[in-house]
């Protein structure tokens, strides 16, 4: 959004400080002065993203120890391998093609948890932004509570709500026959995503239903649009900056999720991250898990790249 | 029991085979230092040299074929002093080991003992090769014994045994395995055995007879009546193993494609057609919390269950059946000492502590469920001195076992890709 800015910005400033320097006195910094300030954004990256993935291409295109089979990581590209690398890809669609269902999988419940996030989201923002009032502080608080308690331990609660003899199926054997939940059931592990990730997709939407001026709204029914047109034209188109970066935050994660389905799931729901994860966990699979790794690397840089394109049009049409 | 029991907690995970991944970070060890250093010349083309010591391919263990390992180096000398207030290092799965036992071996030698855990056989080898866990004790499961001995780049990774410093083995080990010793390891020269369990299935005796378990067998686990109640482990060379033994194979060590691709698809429809479960506390925790009705079993995991029962549930309710005769799988687990032990003399102390009559028992009967191979322990009396329930009779396991079961072992790079893949298209539900 505003990387194009702050990019933009120093090299302005510092033809202002040099003209300064040259004419008129005041504060002159020399030219590695503003670069710098990118210094720590740069070693984070350098050091905990291109580093690691790197090693990930490195295991992926790599060997495994002959004896013990524990991955060995090829650091130099003009000895990269790769056969494992194909060999995964022949898996999603080739033969057995036993990996295609797990990625069919993996995109039907991102796409269904994120929807059903952003309706559910999408609405409780709405309320907490417009219409709380004095409770808007107590709603945001109780939003953001479950974070206080590890993820972990609140899928080990729903585990338990879950069991064939929880309080979930109690309930639920009112009106049906009892269900086993936690058995590899589709449905329990979209709505495990939904709890997971929805926190993630009320608070930038909060945040920008909250910033819309009121005026903007009040001129809609001004000119005679109904509140629902209003909705419509005005209140939707503003906040979709906030939804598309909502639905990013929340599916991307979603991709390469795999302790939601090891926990609420089994195999049956399995999901692209449960591949990497076993392969990893297995001896003589690290090539296979980095391979991995670099499809669902791909995948998500799809939705990210749209995302991208669209907030700088938003920026730009601003 | 005044008090509370030490394994009476959430936290006591004490199976032999802890994989619980969910938790853990990651397995994929960040490659070493030295491997980036290493990197001059292409990984994986300059083969495993083992420190000028030349072992050579020594070839597959099998228990019609045993393997008298190559000494990799000289075995300490009988006057090597104990370390004294030393830390000892022990390398092992989660609480597969009594406290109270190893708090009785500090206080014997005055030493203090550091516990390190791991959650898989495959992590465990990872760092004890890379270096990034160099402890005194390990416990490596039996196929990978040899390989420990033929090391890694850096040389071999376990150290030949002096026997003289481990009278225990000869005094208290069934000749099996200690003279000659086992299969995988002949005279015992580089391991000593730990435990020793046989694959079973666990069930629910209130809900299964033991005439209907023992009609079906392993079938209990493919019974449709049980849809949704069953578990199995998740550890691919017993699942698979099983399965393969299910299906009429004699081979647990199979290479077939066929057979393996068979079992594969046993195991995916208790997956999808049985809405079973693949885990690694079917047997020991959920089983007799109720959750499960049947579930593939450890010896070990089923004799330890009894302290998982809710309050008020009789110890009657759990069954265990193994079958008679050749269709069963038996095992093993050993304790080594690595090359870069820091205190190896204390580490023989250890492991002849570990063999000794009175503490292995205890560590056995009071905590761990899993039997060690020692001539004292009369399979009958077992059930007389309630460490097994009567109805788990068939989990005891004796020497004789060990001639006709069946054995897993170590499978060469092509045949083990087989089954690894066949355990990844489990993994990916089919």
């Amino acid at each position: 959004m505003a990387s194009a800015e702050t990019t933009a910005e120093p090299t302005r400033r510092r033809k202002d400080g040099a003209d300064e320097a040259a004419g008129r006195g005041g504060a002159w910094f020399p030219g590695w002065y503003w670069p710098s300030f990118a210094l720590p954004g740069t070693l984070w990256l350098l050091v905990l993203f291109v580093l690691p993935f790197y090693t990930v291409l490195s295991v992926a295109f790599g060997t495994v120890e002959p004896l013990f089979r524990s991955p060995l990581p090829v650091y130099q590209p003009w000895w990269w391998s790769f056969d494992t690398f194909s060999e995964t890809m022949q898996k999603f669609y080739a033969g057995d093609a036993v990996y295609q269902q797990p990625l069919i999988r993996t995109f039907a419940y991102v796409i269904l948890a994120s929807s059903i996030c952003l309706v559910l989201g999408y609405a409780v923002a709405y309320y907490t932004a417009r219409h709380a009032g004095r409770y808007r502080v107590l709603i945001l608080v109780a939003l953001v509570s479950p974070f206080w308690i590890s993820y972990l331990m609140r899928i080990y609660a729903w585990q338990s709500l879950l069991a064939s003899d929880g309080y979930v199926n109690d309930i639920w054997s009112i009106f049906a026959a009892p269900t086993n939940w936690l058995s590899g059931r589709p449905v329990t592990v979209i709505l495990g995503l939904v709890y997971g990730y929805i926190p993630f997709m009320i608070l930038p939407l909060f945040g920008s239903l909250d910033r819309i001026n009121q005026s903007m709204l009040e001129a809609g029914r001004d000119l005679g649009a109904s509140p629902a047109r209003t909705f419509w034209r005005v209140t939707l188109p503003l906040s979709k900056p906030a939804i598309l970066a909502g639905l990013v935050i929340v599916s991307l994660p979603m991709f390469g999720d795999y302790y939601t389905n090891d926990l609420l799931g089994t195999q049956r729901t399995s999901m692209l991250g449960n591949l990497i994860a076993n392969s990893v966990f297995q001896s003589g699979q690290g090539p296979e898990a980095g391979s991995l790794t670099v499809v669902l690397m791909v995948i998500v840089v799809v939705p990210m790249l749209y995302y991208l394109r669209e907030t700088k049009r938003a920026a730009e049409s601003l | 029991m005044a008090g509370r029991h030490p394994m009476d907690s959430s936290s006591r995970r004490w199976s032999r085979r802890q994989f619980l991944t969910r938790a853990a970070g990651g397995a994929i060890a960040v490659p070493s230092m030295a491997a980036v250093l290493a990197a001059c010349d292409k990984p994986g083309t300059t083969p495993p040299s083992g420190n000028g010591t030349d072992t050579g391919e020594i070839p597959l263990a099998r228990p019609d074929s045993p393997v008298e390992l190559p000494l990799n180096g000289d075995a300490i000398a009988t006057d090597t002093p104990i370390e004294e207030g030393a830390t000892l290092q022990v390398y092992n799965w989660d609480a597969y080991m009594y406290k109270k036992v190893l708090q009785a071996f500090e206080d014997e030698y005055g030493v203090s003992i550091e516990w390190t855990t791991f959650n898989n056989m495959e992590e465990g080898i990872q760092k004890v090769v890379s270096g990034q866990v160099q402890p005194d004790v390990f416990f490596p499961t039996t196929d990978y014994i040899s390989r420990l001995v033929q090391g890694a780049e850096s040389g071999p990774l376990i150290q030949p045994l002096n026997h003289e410093l481990i009278p225990n083995l000869q005094a208290n080990v069934w000749p099996s395995f200690s003279d000659p010793g086992p299969f995988y390891d002949r005279g015992a020269r580089y391991t000593v055995p730990y435990t020793i369990y046989t694959t079973g299935v666990a069930y629910r005796r209130d809900r299964i007879s033991d005439a209907d378990a023992e009609a079906q067998g392993y079938e209990m686990l493919w019974n449709p009546e049980h849809t949704g109640e069953i578990a199995y482990y998740d550890s691919y060379r017993d699942a698979l193993g099983m399965a393969l033994i299910r299906n009429g194979g004699t081979d647990p060590n199979t290479g077939d494609p066929a057979e393996i691709t068979a079992a594969k698809d046993a195991i995916l429809e208790i997956v999808n057609e049985l809405e079973g479960s693949l885990r690694i506390n079917g047997t020991y925790a959920k089983l007799p919390e109720g959750e499960f009705t049947v579930s593939q079993a450890w010896s070990g995991d089923i004799v330890g269950a009894k302290y998982y029962l809710p309050k008020g549930t009789s110890e009657d309710v759990l069954g265990f059946w193994y079958p008679e005769g050749e269709r069963g799988l038996i095992a093993n687990d050993t304790i080594a000492i690595p090359q870069g032990a820091k205190n190896p003399r204390l580490a023989h102390e250890f492991l002849n502590f570990f063999l000794d009559e009175k503490w292995g028992y205890t560590n056995f009967a009071d905590w761990n469920g899993y039997q060690p191979p020692f001539t004292s322990i009369v399979p009958a009396s077992l059930i007389d001195d309630k460490v097994v329930a009567p109805t788990l009779n068939r989990a005891v396991v004796t020497e004789e076992m060990f001639t006709t079961a069946l054995i897993q072992s170590q499978l060469t790079p092509e045949v083990d890709k087989l089954w690894l893949d066949a355990w990844s298209a489990i993994q990916a539900g089919g």
